[in-house]
């Protein structure tokens, strides 16, 4: 049976509508429009109309997005120069700053904010309000934008990408078309741009065609977990930050929290477990709950009422870790590219960079009207050169200096802070998921014993998955493929106890017994697409695909 | 009537939408707290029945407007019909039920009057003589209030469930059924309407039922599924289910209550072996009253049932049900 499927040209396609596509879009359109007045005074040939188009698997732009977020404003200040008068929506500049290493009672004021943490001149932002903000000014400057959109995957003519087909619509559970069914599109395109956040789907597919990965390190991911309190009273000012480490995470875990203060006193909170951690019974929501009953956490928090929770990962291995970013038709930019600073904690201002710098290169693609890695690979140079590539430079060895422990990881990262990044050598990472270790017989876990839910302060995972808005037409295909379900209950079981279980931050999955046999539940419908199962799965078996276009949460405000 | 309520009866095949009788209760309060009258319009073809079934309301008429191009619904038709009557009649406020087919319309009638349209609504109350609206917003989270500016009439529909259809206000004498003379001869259908489609499985509209017998997780078993069935069938209430019963494929998945199942608010709901996790709860909080039969005490399903058996559910509701049978049997 053959689908007909319609088809959009473009000249350019950004799959997923971040920061990083979004700066690419809106930089791309001036780019073309000074070269036209050049050409036309000059007399030499003009692009003419340019079609832009970005597509984003969310309902409505910024559904998806999720981030701390402190904002350094230098990128956003060269794409938007007059930012403030152009209404970019911030909540307010970093103010008060702190640091504390928690204890399970008590806390270590940091004795000097570590430079890498220091925010002076920074913004408190929410990524879903700048995101949106953003879109605005984009389809302001004629670019295309259609949500509810996914990419399924990338089209080639050889190895040269020529585009991306949209997800189906209106397939049910079984895979059959229901009455409202809508074959994808394919999408075409002299230049596509991969943008689609951490672990993108299709950067997936990309990165293994071509072996884009063949120089580069395993990246390392870590997963934010986070919530929005409304307070009422102004107790926590906007812009007030504060950042810790230690309790509760144990040694072996990496990562750390955030307190942000919002405008219309709302705190922002989160906590980012690092997905190498060891024990396998290491549950991110579970771990973000333990940190709110710390004194410092639950004063500040108390009689305030949780309105959001949301949960994504992030791409933590910098430098070592960036893949080939360019290849025929191709470029990847933006938390796909691995492009966040794992010292500093942010990606925002490198994925625009990147975005813009990304539209410098179409731009000469598109003047010269080649669109091999010839012209694209360029990008690479530019990036290089940049002070994104400086600052990735210097905190290289960041996160692999942690793979080793958290003491082992402070030293070393406190040299390389004073260096410059100087170690004596490259420091080796390997997958997050191969820290992961074996249970032994008969183990019992006492990790969780003293976390109660009170639903005020602390939540269970299933009332949080409510507050993350998330919904997906139940009758469509498992976007979660298990490729092999029997590894779960053969092997899994007693090998690591069904870590998914507890890494997953949605209640996706559930081991079950049925009638005596234990079988693996997938609750799709739950899933918030942070991609932990993706990365964290000690067997890799497991593939996150998009779900039908415009399911996922609504991070309105994260 | 200028001034006064407008209300639209849907209709299909001569068949009286009952929601329509939902929204009607909410005319007539309105109608009470701001001193006015409340006019309803039936649109279609050989369609007295209903227009006399809805006159048995306390109404000061009933307009029926007969047409050939009303015969089946089509958003030309009825956007054209509709306001025309609004025109004629100059209501200060057009009431709907929020259904498929007003969710397909009304945003054409009111776009193409230039009026505001305030869908979805829950409630409403009076001030200063000005109806605000009350409507549901981040899933049902928030209740915010709506208040129009523009000038009427103004257009709303409420949700199913809002209001209860049996406590809608009769009649002694019916009220008068009157023609009123619309003229669609330059009226273009651009749709063609193909034959009804009718769902391979019959449909179930769980927002109607009056009981609601709801299974969840605790039941274990598919087998176990008939347990439950014989308790619906003794009460004469409708079976329904918690996700993962329809995920399973237990029950079919237009038997799933809850924010990606149907919303219900019965007069009667069992919830057996149900935890009460909030995303079952927020499709069902609104039932009026609220049994609860599950093991674990502290199941958040306690937090708001009205009634809770604590206790195996494969002793409880098989002893109900004989209990049920016997009693109805007498």
């Amino acid at each position: 049976m053959t689908t007909e499927r319609e088809t959009l040209e473009t000249d350019v396609l950004l799959v997923g509508a971040g920061p990083a596509n979004l700066a690419c879009a809106l930089h791309l359109t001036k780019l073309v429009k000074a070269h036209d007045d050049r050409a036309r005074s000059s007399g030499a040939k003009s692009l003419g109309e340019i079609n832009i188009a970005v597509i984003e698997k969310a309902a409505e732009i910024g559904a998806h997005q999720l981030s701390g977020a402190v904002l350094d404003p230098i990128s956003l200040r060269e794409l938007i120069p007059d930012f403030e008068n152009e209404g970019a929506p911030f909540e307010a500049p970093v103010g008060d700053e702190h640091v504390y290493f928690l204890r399970a009672r008590g806390k270590l004021p940091l004795p000097v904010l570590p430079p890498p943490l220091r925010n002076h001149g920074n913004y408190v932002v929410s990524i879903n309000k700048l995101v949106r903000w953003m879109a605005e000014k984009c389809e302001a400057a004629g670019v295309n934008i259609f949500p509810e959109f996914p990419g399924a995957e990338v089209l080639y003519d050889g190895d040269s990408v020529i585009g991306v087909r949209t997800g189906d619509k209106g397939i049910d559970k079984t895979g059959k078309p229901k009455s409202n069914h809508e074959p994808g599109v394919d999408v075409t395109a002299n230049v596509t741009v991969l943008g689609e956040g951490v672990r993108g789907s299709l950067t997936k597919q990309l990165v293994k065609r071509l072996k884009l990965d063949r120089e580069s390190d395993p990246q390392v991911y870590s997963v934010g977990v986070k919530e929005l309190w409304e307070m009422p009273d102004d107790r926590f000012a906007a812009g007030s930050v504060i950042h810790t480490m230690g309790w509760p995470l144990d040694s072996h875990t990496f990562g750390g929290s955030w307190v942000y203060g919002m405008r219309d006193r709302i705190i922002d909170i989160g906590l980012a477990v690092g997905l190498d951690y060891h024990d396998p019974r290491v549950d991110p929501h579970h771990e973000f709950q333990l940190f709110k009953t710390h004194p410092l956490i639950a004063d500040l928090l108390r009689g305030g009422k949780m309105i959001r929770y949301g949960a994504k990962a992030m791409p933590v291995g910098g430098w070592y870790t960036i893949p080939r970013l360019s290849a025929d038709g191709v470029m990847i930019i933006g938390d796909s590219a691995g492009l966040l600073n794992g010292e500093r904690l942010k990606g925002i201002h490198t994925a625009i960079k990147a975005g813009m710098l990304a539209a410098e290169t179409i731009l000469e693609a598109l003047a010269a009207s080649d669109y091999s890695r010839n012209t694209l690979g360029a990008f690479e140079k530019r990036l290089k050169e940049s002070y994104v590539g400086r600052e990735l430079y210097r905190a290289r060895n960041f996160h692999q200096a942690f793979d080793r422990g958290r003491l082992a990881g402070l030293v070393t990262e406190g040299i390389s802070v004073m260096t410059g990044g100087r170690l004596p050598r490259r420091l080796p990472i390997v997958a997050g998921h191969a820290h992961m270790k074996k249970l032994s017989d008969g183990e019992r876990s006492t990790r969780y014993d003293q976390l109660k839910y009170d639903e005020t302060l602390t939540f269970n995972k299933l009332t949080d998955v409510y507050y993350s808005g998330t919904q997906h037409d139940e009758d469509q295909p498992c976007h979660l493929h298990v490729l092999d379900t029997n590894i779960c209950v053969d092997r899994c079981v007693k090998e690591y106890g069904n870590p998914c279980q507890n890494f997953c931050p949605a209640s996706v999955y559930e081991m079950l017994e049925d009638a005596g046999v234990l079988r693996l539940q997938i609750n799709a419908s739950n899933c918030v697409h942070c991609k932990t199962c993706d990365i964290m799965d000690p067997y890799q078996i497991i593939d996150w695909v998009p779900p039908e276009g415009g399911g996922g949460p609504n991070y309105r405000n994260m | 009537m200028s001034d006064g309520i407008l209300l639209f009866i849907e209709q299909r095949d001569g068949a009286l939408n009952r929601t329509s009788l939902e929204a009607l209760v909410a005319a007539q309060r309105i109608a009470a707290e701001t001193s006015v009258g409340v006019t309803a319009v039936v649109l279609g073809k050989g369609i007295s029945a209903v227009a006399s079934e809805v006159a048995g309301k306390k109404l000061d008429a009933v307009y029926a407007v007969e047409d050939d191009k009303l015969q089946e619904y089509t958003p030309d038709g009825y956007v054209a019909a509709m306001a025309k009557v609004v025109e004629q009649l100059a209501p200060r406020l057009v009431i709907f039920s929020h259904t498929y087919q007003v969710r397909d319309f009304a945003p054409r009638l009111t776009t193409a009057m230039g009026k505001t349209f305030v869908p979805d609504c829950v409630g409403f109350r009076v001030e200063g003589g000005e109806v605000v609206f009350t409507r549901q917003v981040f899933q049902g989270k928030i209740n915010t209030d709506v208040r129009v500016a523009g000038a009427p009439p103004i257009f709303a529909s409420f949700q199913a469930g809002a209001y209860r259809a049996d406590l809608a206000e009769a009649s002694g004498s019916p009220a008068e059924i009157k023609a009123i003379e619309i003229d669609l001869s330059g009226v273009t259908i651009r749709t063609q309407p193909e034959a009804k489609f009718q769902e391979a499985k019959q449909a179930v509209d769980l927002t109607q039922a009056p009981l609601i017998v709801a299974v969840g997780r605790g039941i274990k078993e598919q087998a176990n599924i008939a347990l439950i069935q014989e308790l619906a069938g003794a009460m004469g209430a409708e079976i329904a289910a918690s996700r993962p019963i329809c995920d399973n494929e237990w029950l079919p998945m237009d038997r799933q209550i809850g924010s990606s199942g149907q919303t219900v608010t019965p007069k009667l709901y069992v919830a057996i072996g149900i935890s009460g996790a909030i995303q079952h709860v927020v499709g069902m909080k609104n039932s009026q009253t609220i049994v609860a039969i599950n093991k674990d005490p502290e199941a958040p399903i306690f937090d708001i049932a009205d009634y809770g058996i604590v206790g195996d559910l494969f002793e409880i509701v098989p002893a109900l049900t004989s209990e049920i049978k016997k009693t109805k049997a007498e």
